[in-house]
């Protein structure tokens, strides 16, 4: 009861009001600070100490030493071998993205407009469920469809379309496929769902084909669908590391494999944080790039 | 609804449309399904049947390494599921319903990083601060690093929630005489509760699939299901491998449609 | 006298450094009144309500309820309840629950609860629906949930935010009835917020005409429609004409197409004005009629006419601007054809001159 007699002032001003507001800035920050304290402590620490160790230079064992500040690693980044392997990664990841694209567009359009509501629901969990079963299972049964004595093998024989193809760039190509093709349809979904289809039948009631419309109309619209499907697409493939293991074998190493190496046999653990930068240099570029161009929150 | 197009080609397009959309179906699930089936083939060579069994199931259960890691999968995904279900949620809450307070900016652009970030780098992020800090590697270190990633993902799905959520509704609670507890328990988390189980999900299977961090940060000794799998699968491919997988598969499902199941039943309740 | 219900002084609300969402509001309003906030969107009443209720805290000046300042007092402290425009009924509640919910956050429980909970729904003729889902209903008994729910609490004073904003034309109409029957059985002060002037009319006691956070002005139905303050209250509430001239004599003013008239003049002789003038209130007569010795009047042709079914609209032109006359349509009354030569005549206590 006590609490009362503060508000009983007579004239309400500006300090009064403000004292409110910021009463209630702090129990905003103080809702929060439990996980912002956890992010901080292992998240945001975690992430400078790679961008620092980078520049330290390798003990025997291959552990990070500050005490020797130096550009090694970095000057390593653009060794034929390395640069090489960084640029083989990252063109998969394009090219996985847009394979998740033309593949996925349709499949969202076609979920989107040609089924009814009721279905809807349905189809999409659907592919859910995929996604929600073990991504190195999946993986996994990829390998053995694949396999010497696999159905897909078998089937390619039989055809003579194609021959082994497990480890082979192809088998990361499908297994990467496989992998993130809902990332790239469920946000492709919801944006294509969220059209007004008004627009569309006033493009066709100004003497546009069918084809005129979707280009010039339903294709823009579902823009934001496109570009968050691909950054959810493009970033985790860039650093593969399950995948191009499992079905690309010891023929095709990518940069997930190489950085993972580098604490492991390779001992480099300096080079491995000076990947690990320039991987989330992209990334950070690449999500820039998405806000930027008005992306919403996902 | 569906749009009208009324030209000739509507028939090819729609046609070509119907068939991406089962090829799309059939590619998600034949290779599970064969995973499944082949688990009861009585041959070494995953792609020929060799009659009806139920060995490689006996082998699994015999396993105790494999039945180790399994153990220890459940623990942490529980654990960490829980911890990053209560702190995601109330990072949620003090995005989307307090306008202005100290360092918000950084906090959400800080909440969306694990999720777009390539789990080898966070691996690595991690591994590096724990050797720094010379933690003892083993379950701990696995389960510090799960939470790291979960908060996101839970984050993101109550924010979702939150945002869809009436906030009038909690204005009119405060008419009614609710403090800001009675506020939030009698109204806010009844109604954002579907998300926040939602988040708890994810970050159940998030738990539960991951294998690069783990792999990274486990100590000797103590591994998880994913990882065991992992490293079976890379020595050689035994049918073994199909059994473990299908009984992962079958308890993915199993969670899914209970998600589904309550979900639809707090959607009719409402 | 017992302190007003509501007084208002000098609020000002101000949303960062430029916004003046609510601008220097003086207001009481008495026990017992139905009391609205009429004016267009954005003018700020909605604000001004929230205010009352705790929702918004006011930038400078007082809120006091019944003489109690309320300061920066959360709305959960506040004797006062709220039905929001869209209704904010809990849809994970029953009815039943949602009427409750202020009673048991207020710490009652039990039997008094169950009592206080069903007479609420019984005055809202809801009886019997208790058990059903809020989501259950359509929307103008989810209006009649949110009312109850508030009421149940017994409130000092009731904030209706445009409640009847999302119920079609008929329901409205009868809705409003109802609010006002309900307001005088319960006997406390009503302040309602609404856009649509002929809600505003047809329910209050005294309403407040605001726009751009300004109060223009305050007073009974009456006293708004019949003598405007300005142009803005002027054109907001009803249909009316403006005239232009200048005050030649208290009492009348000469038209700027030399006419000179009779009218209720505020101002000094000289002044320029614009003289208001409801078009029910003129009448259309033929050429060469007598006019009467009391009334006004002007001369025109009619340019356009326009059949609205109970009434007539004619577009008179009288030299420097075109006036609206609304004829009822009787039996008996004669008709006017667009390009007729026509008399038209007012009563001067029915032309008001405004000054701003």
């Amino acid at each position: 009861m006590t609490q009362l007699a503060e508000y009983e002032k007579v004239e309400v001003n500006p300090e009064l009001e403000e004292k409110a507001e910021k009463e209630k800035a702090r129990r905003g920050l103080f809702t929060a600070l439990p996980a912002y304290v956890y992010l901080i402590a292992f998240f945001a620490i975690p992430l400078v100490l790679v961008f620092v160790f980078s520049f330290a230079s390798r003990s025997r064992t291959g552990t990070p030493v500050l005490a020797d500040w130096n550009l090694e690693s970095w000057a390593r980044l653009f060794d034929p071998l390395v640069a090489g392997l960084a640029w083989r990664s990252l063109w998969l990841a394009v090219v996985n993205t847009l394979l998740c694209l033309l593949i996925g567009y349709p499949f969202a359009y076609w979920i989107a407009t040609r089924q009814r509501s009721s279905t809807r629901n349905l189809l999409l969990v659907l592919v859910l469920i995929p996604f929600w079963s073990n991504f190195l299972v999946r993986t996994y049964a990829w390998r053995t469809l694949l396999d010497v004595d696999g159905f897909v093998t078998q089937f390619g024989e039989a055809t003579g379309l194609w021959g082994q193809l497990l480890f082979t760039l192809p088998a990361v190509f499908i297994g990467l496929l496989y992998g993130y093709l809902p990332f790239m349809v469920l946000p492709l979904f919801a944006a294509i769902e969220r059209i007004d289809w008004n627009l569309v039948e006033a493009a066709r009631d100004l003497y546009a084909s069918g084809s005129d419309a979707f280009r010039r109309v339903t294709l823009p619209l579902s823009r934001p669908g496109i570009v968050a499907g691909s950054i959810l697409v493009f970033i985790p493939s860039l650093g593969a590391y399950v995948t191009p293991d499992i079905l690309g074998g010891p023929n095709t190493t990518l940069i997930g494999e190489y950085i993972v190496t580098q604490f492991g046999a390779a001992r480099n653990w300096p080079f491995g944080a000076a990947v690990s930068s320039a991987i989330l240099i992209v990334m950070l570029i690449a999500t820039i790039y998405y806000f930027r161009s008005g992306g919403r929150t996902l | 609804m569906s749009v009208s197009e009324g030209t000739a080609s509507t028939g090819v397009v729609d046609k070509l449309l119907t068939i991406n959309g089962w090829a799309v179906y059939l590619f998600l699930y034949v290779p599970i399904l064969i995973v499944m089936i082949f688990s009861f083939s009585d041959h070494p060579n995953v792609g020929i049947w060799g009659g009806f069994t139920l060995d490689w199931y006996d082998r699994m259960l015999g396993n105790d390494q494999l039945m180790r890691a399994l153990r220890n999968s459940v623990i942490v995904a529980i654990v960490s599921t829980i911890v990053s279900t209560i702190l995601g949620t109330a990072a949620a809450i003090a995005l989307e319903r307090y306008r202005r307070w100290l360092g918000k900016r950084p906090f959400d652009a800080l909440l969306y990083l694990p999720v777009i970030i390539p789990d080898v780098t966070m691996a690595v992020m991690l591994l590096i601060w724990f050797a720094q800090l010379d933690f003892r590697f083993g379950l701990t270190t696995i389960l510090l690093s799960h939470i790291a990633f979960n908060i996101s993902f839970v984050a993101i799905v109550v924010r979702a929630r939150l945002a869809n959520m009436d906030e009038s509704l909690e204005e009119a609670a405060a008419d009614l005489y609710a403090g800001r507890w009675q506020t939030f328990r009698k109204v806010t988390l009844p109604l954002i509760w579907p998300g926040v189980v939602g988040g708890a999900l994810l970050a159940l299977t998030l738990s539960l699939d991951d294998v690069v961090i783990t792999s990274l940060v486990q100590g000797p000794g103590a591994t998880t299901l994913p990882v065991y799998v992992f490293g079976l699968i890379r020595r050689s491919v035994t049918p073994e491998i199909n059994a473990v997988s299908t009984v992962m598969l079958v308890a993915s499902m199993v969670l899914v449609f209970m998600s589904l199941g309550f979900q639809r039943r707090a959607e009719t309740r409402e | 006298m017992s302190a007003p219900a509501v007084t208002l002084s000098n609020v000002t609300k101000r949303f960062g450094e430029e916004v003046v969402a609510v601008d220097e509001i003086d207001l009481e309003i008495g026990d017992g009144e139905f009391f609205s906030l009429l004016g267009p969107s954005g003018c700020g009443k909605t604000t001004t309500l929230r205010m009352i209720a705790g929702l918004e805290f006011p930038t400078e000046g007082s809120v006091r309820i019944f003489g109690e300042e309320m300061g920066i007092r959360p709305p959960n402290k506040r004797p006062v309840n709220t039905v929001f425009q869209s209704y904010a009924l809990f849809p994970h509640m029953s009815v039943f629950d949602n009427v409750a919910f202020g009673l048991r956050m207020s710490g009652i429980e039990g039997s008094e609860v169950d009592r206080r909970v069903n007479e609420a729904i019984e005055l809202v003729r809801l009886s019997g629906m208790g058990k059903r889902s809020s989501r259950q209903l359509s929307g103008g008994q989810q209006q009649r949930v949110a009312l109850a729910r508030a009421l149940v609490n017994r409130p000092k004073v009731l904030l209706l935010d445009e409640p009847l904003g999302a119920l079609d034309l008929k329901l409205r109409q009868a809705m409003q009835l109802e609010l006002k029957d309900i307001q005088q059985e319960v006997g406390i002060t009503f302040i309602y917020v609404t856009h649509d002037q002929q809600e505003a009319l047809t329910m209050s006691d005294r309403i407040g005409v605001m726009s751009r956070g300004k109060l223009l002005q305050v007073g009974p139905s009456e006293e708004i429609y019949e003598s405007p303050a300005n142009r803005f209250v002027a054109e907001f509430i009803g249909e009316t004409n403006f005239i232009e001239g200048e005050v030649t004599a208290p009492g009348e003013v000469k038209l700027s197409n030399g006419t000179l008239v009779k009218a209720r003049t505020h101002s000094e002789p000289g002044s320029a004005v614009t003289l208001t003038l409801r078009p029910e209130k003129l009448n259309i007569n033929a050429p060469d009629t007598a006019v009467p010795p009391d009334r006004c009047s002007l001369e025109g042709k009619v340019h356009r006419r326009i059949y609205y079914g109970d009434a007539l609209f004619y577009e008179v032109d009288i030299g420097t601007v075109v006036v609206d006359v609304m004829v009822e349509n009787r039996p008996g009354v004669p008709r006017w054809s667009e390009g007729d030569e026509v008399v038209l005549d007012f009563h001067p206590e029915a032309a008001e001159a405004l000054t701003e």
